[in-house]
């Protein structure tokens, strides 16, 4: 650490470096947080959550009873004990809640004036932030499982939504209307996600097993599938050919950079694919444990190196090297399976939730803290041994 | 460094052993010395204290709850006491969680089940506690606390901490039974309704019942009765007051005709009524008679069955208290009567009924008496005729002898007539004997009929056999048999036929084979012989013991009476002696083996030593698992699903198919397979 500030000081380092090696660091350390706790608003499973793109501030989360909560997770009080309050909330009593599970949150990547949500109610909602009230509403023939706005478009403003019919819808904010239809899977649509690298570029995740990327300004849409063996063995069996799991695709995740999609099926892998050409990397994660039926958002870091990929794993959190696959972590904290874990980038904290309606907060834990600290080992018993004096009594 | 290395792994064991100690103990409690040993080593040695922790998350993990109830309270007093400790099981909360709270619904608490919910009781009692006093330095501790108590809903004041679908099915099963109850009330409401206007009448019929038979003394019909009573007020209530003057008292007492005024008069009332039932009241206590009948059998426990399905329902309003009024009077009623004393007549009532029966003859259709004269009634007939049977045969036969002769050819010329069977009957019993008999009761008619009714006793009863039926005659046919010397049809040998005798089937027909057992005598003696333990074999054999061959004649000691016997007794002992000699007894010999290591032989002796020792349990103090499956349903299912059981039953039933195939073998689709 020392080093890497005095080579920043002589201008001998990328200032990229420190940063990265740092960040780096911080993720490794990962423990749930003793400070830091989330109020508690949600009174089921919470099956979603976003933090805003813009200064990673405001965090949302969507619960499977139509709860919508909004939390501020800066800490201003000074004190290292702090509570996420929760800011703002769509509860059961407000007149617009969604009538069932929200599936996904998302903030509008450019301001935090607005955010938008979908629900197994067969809706797509806008919300104006500040009034808490609905700007506008999608309505579907199916459930929606996902939706996903592009965070680096410019020229378009298109949500992809995509739900229990095979086909991806393309919903306009401009015009609030659905401008496109993509066609091509052949059951539902678990997860769909805008490139980050390239703003006409959207994957989508099936449930035939298949992913496909999409150029939404092609007629014939559809640039690529992708396929688990590369080419060479499905041709040997038409049944396989292009499918990118054996199961159910339920979670789509571009790297940071959008140079790499990484998805993770029914089939227990999480793989890593070339998002530039289609091809899978065959980086070897091992086994995933994921029985969700329903669409799992998973997480990237961002700004590490090597960076590393936030995996729902049943009832704990993985950290895997992207690019290695090397299992670094297993968190566990959850009492039951957990649906969704978002990375707050500025300063490397996790946030997860799961099916038992806790949001746990994972921060760095750089040290200990410290023994000779006696003032506030004296306010505090809970960190004392209660050894009994006696030898006798032990 | 080794020996350091040496005392750790020393102390690792030692905690491991007390580790294991603790939790397989069984009991109620840990033992105290045992936790305070592991306190001491975990204070000792931090590094001590992963290793308890790892140690007691293993045992947590084992598959009988009364294990992981005592390793759940052991891991709560470290808990308490070590900040690592803590670290540690905070780290862990969910697993331990899931093994003692029974937290995933795919891992349930293993059996006994009372362990199993003292576990779950203590782990969900535990966590609150544990979030109070530690959660700021642990936050998993409030995280467990929230998700037990908000996701399943987890009431930690309700002492035996239930989750809500236990309460609710608690709550279903008593809103079922409340509804059941309710229901039995309303039907219990409507049969009330109907049948107390009935009860009412029968309860007013008895009560004028009552008054007829009983006039109440502040009835004005009963005043009204004449009674010389009645007439006399004076000696009714006390005595008068004394006239205030002397001659009207003079007057007084000469017109009432006493001698002096200073008389009390004392008036005994039998407070117990005695009735007698005569032919004035029987009406009427025939009537009574009949409700209280009705009371008793019918109307109290029917009242009786209300109000315990109102009670039972919660109801206390206006119906419970009508059951109660209605059950009261009919109690009142019934005692009423009791303390009446009627004195009745079963055997009045009986004859009461007969006429009754005699006016229901009204109803019978007259018949035509019979005519003529049946001077002569078989025995089988009497009973029909309406006469006592004959017992006495000699009764019969002076009967017969005296006034039957005259007019027996008469009768017996027509055969619709009873006398003709009657006739022969006689007739084919044989003639000669009937008249000795008759002679000689004639002659010496009591001792002959005595000696006769004993032989008649001793005699076997036999049932009617062929050979009765064939009794003393010759039978022409028996026993031959006709032999067809050629089948042909028409080439006949010369000879006819043949006859053949045989006698066995003649002999069959006049014999009978009679077996006799003897009776059953229980037997008397016992075996009497010496055993190991110091009694007398007790065994009752007829003739010789299982265990202790041929019975002897044995005195009181087991001894036997016979010389040559206990001779023999002698020399049995010895050479059993000589196959194992004295200083070999397996008892001192297996204390032998064990003090020196070497084996002497001793599982020889007794081939049970070695297996006891090793069916041994393990942990003599938790319940045995396996002991506890033993039920009824278990040990038949042993039976039923036991391998050679279910082997058999299988080739039966393929049996029964074969038999379906040869059934229909030549079909050819049966056939084929």
């Amino acid at each position: 650490m020392l080093g890497f500030i005095s080579a920043r000081q002589a201008g001998l380092d990328d200032p990229l470096r420190l940063r990265r090696a740092e960040s780096t660091r911080r993720v490794l350390s990962l423990e749930l947080s003793k400070d830091k706790d989330v109020e508690r608003i949600h009174g089921s499973g919470i099956t979603t959550l976003d933090i805003e793109p813009v200064e990673g501030r405001y965090m949302l989360s969507g619960g499977s009873d139509g709860v919508i909560v909004l939390y501020d997770l800066e800490n201003c009080s000074g004190k290292p004990c702090y509570t996420c309050k929760a800011v703002g909330s769509v509860g059961r009593r407000h007149p617009d809640v969604h009538k069932f599970s929200v599936e996904t949150v998302q903030w509008y990547p450019h301001d935090t004036g607005m955010f938008t949500s979908s629900s197994f109610d067969k809706t797509l909602k806008i919300w104006d932030t500040n009034t808490l009230q609905p700007a506008d509403e999608f309505n579907f023939e199916g459930t929606v499982y996902s939706h996903h706005m592009s965070p680096i478009a410019t020229k378009h403003c298109l949500i992809a939504v995509g739900t229990k019919s095979p086909k991806v819808q393309l919903c306009d904010l401009k015009s609030g209307s659905c401008s496109h239809i993509l066609q091509g899977h052949k059951q539902e649509i678990l997860a769909v996600s805008w490139s980050p690298r390239y703003e006409y570029i959207l994957a989508t995740a099936s449930a035939d097993s298949r992913v496909k990327l999409w150029d939404v300004r092609r007629a014939s849409a559809c640039l690529i599938t992708l396929d688990q063996h590369n080419m060479e063995k499905s041709k040997a069996s038409s049944e396989a050919a292009y499918t990118a799991h054996h199961g159910r695709v339920n979670g789509l995740c571009f790297t940071s950079d959008g140079l790499h999609l990484l998805t993770i099926g029914t089939d227990d892998r999480m793989r890593l694919w070339n998002s530039s050409n289609g091809e899978n990397t065959l980086v070897n994660y091992g086994k995933v444990c994921n029985e969700s039926r329903k669409g799992l958002k998973f997480a990237v870091s961002c700004g590490c190196s090597p960076e590393f990929v936030f995996v729902p794993y049943s009832n704990t959190i993985a950290i895997y090297t992207i690019y290695s696959g090397d299992l670094i972590t297993m968190l566990r904290g959850h009492y039951s399976s957990v649906d969704c874990c978002v990375f707050q980038p500025h300063f490397q904290e996790l946030y997860s939730s799961g099916k038992d309606g806790n949001i746990l907060v994972w921060v760095p834990c750089l040290r200990e803290p410290e023994p000779d600290d006696s003032s506030e080992k004296g306010l505090n018993p809970a960190y004392e041994d209660a050894w009994s004096s006696s030898d006798s009594e032990g | 460094m080794a020996a350091e290395a040496e005392s750790e792994s020393a102390a690792s064991r030692r905690l491991a052993g007390l580790v294991e100690a603790l939790t397989t103990a069984g009991g109620a409690q840990l033992d105290p010395r045992g936790m305070r040993e592991l306190k001491r080593l975990c204070r000792a040695e931090p590094a001590q204290v992963g290793r308890a922790h790892r140690l007691l998350m293993a045992q947590l993990a084992a598959g009988h709850a009364e294990v992981r109830l005592a390793a759940f309270r052991a891991l709560e007093q470290l808990f308490a006491r070590s900040h690592a400790f803590r670290a540690l099981v905070a780290a862990e909360l969910p697993e331990l969680l899931a093994l003692a709270a029974g937290s995933e619904p795919r891992r349930p608490l293993p059996p006994p089940a009372a362990a199993a919910r003292q576990l779950r009781a203590a782990a969900r009692r535990a966590l609150p506690d544990w979030s109070l006093l530690y959660g700021p330095a642990l936050p998993q501790l409030a995280h467990a606390c929230r998700f037990l108590a908000l996701r399943k809903k987890v009431d930690f004041a309700d002492a035996s901490a239930r989750t809500p679908a236990e309460r609710g099915r608690e709550q279903e099963r008593r809103e079922r039974l409340d509804g059941l109850r309710q229901e039995g009330a309303r039907r219990a409401e409507r049969e009330m309704e109907g049948a107390a206007g009935e009860m009412q009448a029968v309860l007013t019929e008895l009560e004028s019942c009552f008054r007829l038979l009983v006039p109440h003394p502040l009835d004005p019909a009963a005043e009204e009765q004449p009674c010389c009573s009645a007439h006399l007020p004076a000696s009714q209530g006390p005595p008068p007051p004394p006239p205030p003057e002397e001659e009207d008292g003079a007057a007084f007492l000469q017109s009432c005709g006493l001698g002096s005024r200073h008389y009390a008069l004392c008036l005994d009332i039998p407070t117990d009524v005695k009735l007698q039932e005569n032919e004035d009241n029987t009406a009427i206590i025939n009537s009574l008679m009949d409700a209280q009948k009705l009371i008793r059998n019918k109307f109290l426990p029917s009242v009786q069955s209300w109000i315990q399905l109102f009670t039972r329902a919660g109801i206390s309003d206006n119906r419970l208290r009508k059951a109660i009024d209605l059950k009261n009077k009919l109690e009142a009623a019934l005692e009423k009567q009791k303390e009446m004393n009627i004195d009745y007549k079963e055997k009045r009532r009986k004859v009461m009924k007969a006429s009754d029966d005699s006016s229901d003859n009204e109803e019978f259709v007259e018949v035509p008496a019979k005519e003529g004269y049946e001077p002569h009634i078989p025995d089988h007939l009497r009973k029909e005729y309406g006469l006592e049977p004959v017992s006495p045969p000699n009764a019969l036969g002076i009967k017969t002898a005296e006034e039957g002769e005259p007019q027996q050819n008469e009768e017996e010329l027509d055969p619709t007539c009873a006398a003709a069977t009657w006739k022969i009957v006689q007739d084919k019993l044989p003639r000669v004997q009937p008249t000795d008999t008759r002679n000689s009761e004639f002659v010496t008619s009591g001792e002959q009929n005595n000696k006769r009714e004993e032989e008649k006793s001793k005699a076997p009863f036999v049932p009617f056999g062929l050979d009765l039926a064939y009794w003393g005659e010759e039978q022409p046919v028996a026993g031959k048999i006709f032999k067809v010397a050629s089948q042909h049809r028409f080439w006949t040998p010369n000879e006819m036929e043949e006859e053949v005798e045989n006698k066995d089937i003649a002999g069959m027909l006049k014999s009978r084979c009679i077996t006799f057992a003897g009776k059953f005598e229980p037997v008397q003696h016992k075996c009497r012989a010496p055993m190991p333990n110091g009694g007398l074999c007790e065994r009752q054999d007829r003739v010789k013991c299982p265990f202790h061959g041929k019975i002897i004649p044995r005195d009181e000691l087991g001894n036997p009476v016979n010389q040559e016997d206990r001779d023999r007794e002698a020399k049995e002992q010895f050479e059993k002696k000589e196959k194992q000699p004295e200083w070999q007894d397996p008892e001192f010999m297996r204390e032998v083996e064990t003090a020196t290591g070497l084996d002497l032989g001793s599982s020889r002796y007794s081939g049970k030593g070695g297996k006891s020792k090793g069916k041994r349990k393990k942990y003599p103090n938790l319940t045995d698992l396996k002991q506890q499956a033993d039920t009824a349903h278990s040990r038949l299912g042993k039976k039923v699903f036991d391998k050679t059981a279910m082997k058999r039953v299988a080739k039966a039933m393929n049996r029964i198919d074969q038999r379906k195939h040869e059934k229909f073998a030549n079909q050819f689709n049966y056939a084929l397979n």
